[in-house]
């Protein structure tokens, strides 16, 4: 029965998979091409945050610094390196094991306190990042930024587009997969209950600290594509922006659900482009953040499910399978 | 000499403003355990509503009234619309409160203008002290002076008197306090509107130390007052005033030697701090 309907599900996941495949070549603009393939990548950056904060019940505040490594990691060697196939390879490399020491780092630090210092460190940290690629103008020319060149084929937009939607269905997959696996199903035993966890024998800073090395890798990998993409980096990518942004993608899509993501950065990105539209016809659009503020503490009060969570727990209503989110937010 | 004179005095003066915004955050933390993301934003808020009063009516002393009303006020109105609704849910907490902060941030743009406001200490404060060879700068003792009569005052008040005994109490054990029929949620929405009142206070008392205010100090000054809430352990109103000077002399000292490193150092603090002793260096007793 639940096999039958995981398969329903991964077959409709597919089928748009593949509408978004052929996509490109109906619209050949490269300004959509662009914005799409932005929302691809921010719903791999998203689905990474959803790890924590949905299936563990992990906040961090600094999750821009994953997303900000992976992209200077990029940047810097494409512009210190030629731009070749095989430079392109070191750099995911390092940006990878780069996050994956940062997260160990922080989460050693703090996930064995409550929750509160985690979300305070990585704010931290996330500040001392910014900082750091301000003034270390030599590496990273500072607030200015620089542009780079990337490997030759990735030089066409529908190249990248396709790139960035094959790696967010595979990542999809994947890590579909892992909160399904019995690894998956104690993370969120430890969102829902952590002292039941301990005292089920589970190591649960193991656990958490695993989570959150996975997460930060996936962060920086979203930043990687980001730079691809972008082919210019400045400070910004570890801007709070940043970070608050991938926080209202998955909590208005859905915690806990991988896909809410992915459609909460659709909307996000979406909105983002509407209201930058909208800013000289009034100027509470410029200050946009007034906006998404409190759209977040208003989704936070009264709809802490998300669109996805809330969809599946009108849907399951009438039959006897129950939500497993019921407490997060 | 002079120099390490008059860096002391700057650390101490810069660790008496973290201090004033780590002790609202830390008894509220104690209280009822919501760390107030938000923290920053009374604080902002304290700043430019003082200097406002301050730019009409050219009085630093009704300007200093006007932000501790608006702290008392924001306070209120934080505790009621915000975090009262997510009350037992730590998540959420931390999340809507993070994001009020940005509401505020923004509004402070919205109210006041996006651009960075210059601020000059009132002429009684202005010009320095010479003792020696050491110049002394006003303002900066007057920020040191105030900043130990608060913590003495406060203190004393929750050493001495009735109320002070009931929030210590809660601080260690609040359902124990609420099972003696006392009604902690009022004590905990006066401790958060004091709490709300010393940051709107830290504000506008920053503003002619600094010189500029603008409004994205709030969240880069609350996160001093993390470090220090984290270092001097989460609860402890003592705690916080030494890690608070522990930090502004930090602070002070590497800003002019090696001035990149100067938020490292904290970091570096509050890291050694959670390896050796994660509950603080003044843990609570319970």
């Amino acid at each position: 029965m639940i096999l039958k309907s995981m398969s329903k599900s991964n077959l409709i996941y597919l089928g748009v998979a593949v509408i978004l495949l052929i996509l490109p070549f109906i619209l050949t603009g490269r300004s959509v091409q662009f914005m799409i393939t932005q929302i691809f990548i921010f719903a791999i950056f998203a689905m990474s945050y959803d790890l924590l904060l949905g299936y563990t019940g992990i906040i961090s505040f600094g999750h821009a610094m994953f997303f900000g490594i992976g992209a200077y990691t990029t940047a810097i060697f494409m512009d210190r390196y030629d731009a070749s196939f095989g430079a392109l390879l070191v750099a995911i490399l390092v940006a990878v094991l780069f996050a994956a020491i940062v997260s160990f780092i922080v989460g050693v630090l703090t996930l064995r306190l409550k929750s509160h210092f985690y979300a305070m460190l990585t704010l931290a940290f996330a500040g001392l990042f910014l900082v750091a690629a301000e003034k270390w103008r030599s590496l990273t020319q500072g607030n200015d930024g620089f542009t780079f060149k990337v490997p030759e084929f990735l030089r066409d937009s529908t190249t990248i587009y396709i790139v960035s939607l094959v790696c967010l269905v595979l990542i999809f997959f994947g890590l579909r997969r892992m909160t399904q696996s019995p690894f998956g199903r104690v993370l969120v035993a430890i969102r829902e209950n952590e002292e039941r966890t301990i005292s089920l024998g589970f190591k649960v800073l193991h656990y958490k600290v695993l989570v959150s090395v996975v997460s930060g890798i996936v962060a920086s990998f979203a930043g990687v594509l980001y730079m691809l993409s972008l082919r210019f980096v400045n400070t910004s990518v570890f801007a709070t922006d940043v970070t608050i942004d991938v926080l209202l993608m998955t909590i208005i899509g859905g915690v806990g659900t991988l896909v809410g993501p992915i459609l909460g950065a659709a909307l996000i990105e979406l909105a983002h482009h509407w209201i930058s539209g909208l800013a000289n016809v009034h100027w509470i659009f410029e200050r946009w953040i007034i906006l998404y503020g409190t759209v977040y503490i208003l989704v936070v009060i009264f709809f802490p499910l998300g669109l996805v969570g809330t969809i599946r727990s009108k849907l399951s209503n009438g039959s006897k399978q129950k939500i497993p989110s019921k407490k997060a937010g | 000499m002079d120099l390490i004179a008059s860096l002391t005095v700057n650390g101490l003066a810069t660790g008496m403003l973290i201090f004033l915004l780590a002790a609202g955050l830390t008894l509220i933390f104690g209280l009822m355990s919501v760390l107030n993301f938000a923290h920053g934003g009374l604080f902002i808020w304290g700043a430019y509503a003082g200097v406002w009063i301050y730019y009409i009516t050219n009085s630093f002393l009704l300007a200093i009234i006007v932000a501790i009303i608006t702290g008392l006020v924001l306070g209120l109105i934080t505790e009621r619309l915000i975090i009262r609704p997510v009350y037992g849910n730590h998540i959420q907490q931390i999340l809507i409160t993070l994001g009020f902060m940005l509401v505020l941030q923004e509004l402070i743009k919205v109210v006041f203008g996006p651009d960075q406001k210059a601020v000059h200490p009132p002429a009684w404060l202005e010009g320095s002290f010479q003792m020696g060879d050491v110049i002394l700068i006003k303002y900066r003792l007057f920020i040191i002076a105030i900043g130990l009569l608060l913590f003495l005052t406060i203190y004393l008040i929750l050493k001495k008197t009735r109320i002070g005994l009931i929030v210590r109490a809660g601080v260690m054990d609040r359902e124990m306090v609420q099972t003696l029929g006392i009604n902690i949620r009022f004590v905990f929405m006066a401790v958060f509107m004091v709490g709300a009142a010393l940051a709107a206070l830290s504000g506008v008392l920053h503003a002619p130390y600094s010189g500029v205010i603008y409004a994205e100090m709030g969240l880069e000054f609350s996160i001093l007052a993390f470090i220090v809430v984290v270092i001097g352990g989460m609860g402890s109103f003592t705690g916080s005033l030494f890690a608070a000077i522990l930090v502004g002399l930090a602070q002070a000292f590497m800003a002019y030697y090696v001035p990149a490193l100067s938020l490292a150092v904290n970091m570096l603090i509050m890291t050694v701090v959670l390896i050796f002793r994660p509950q603080g260096l003044f843990k609570v007793k319970g």
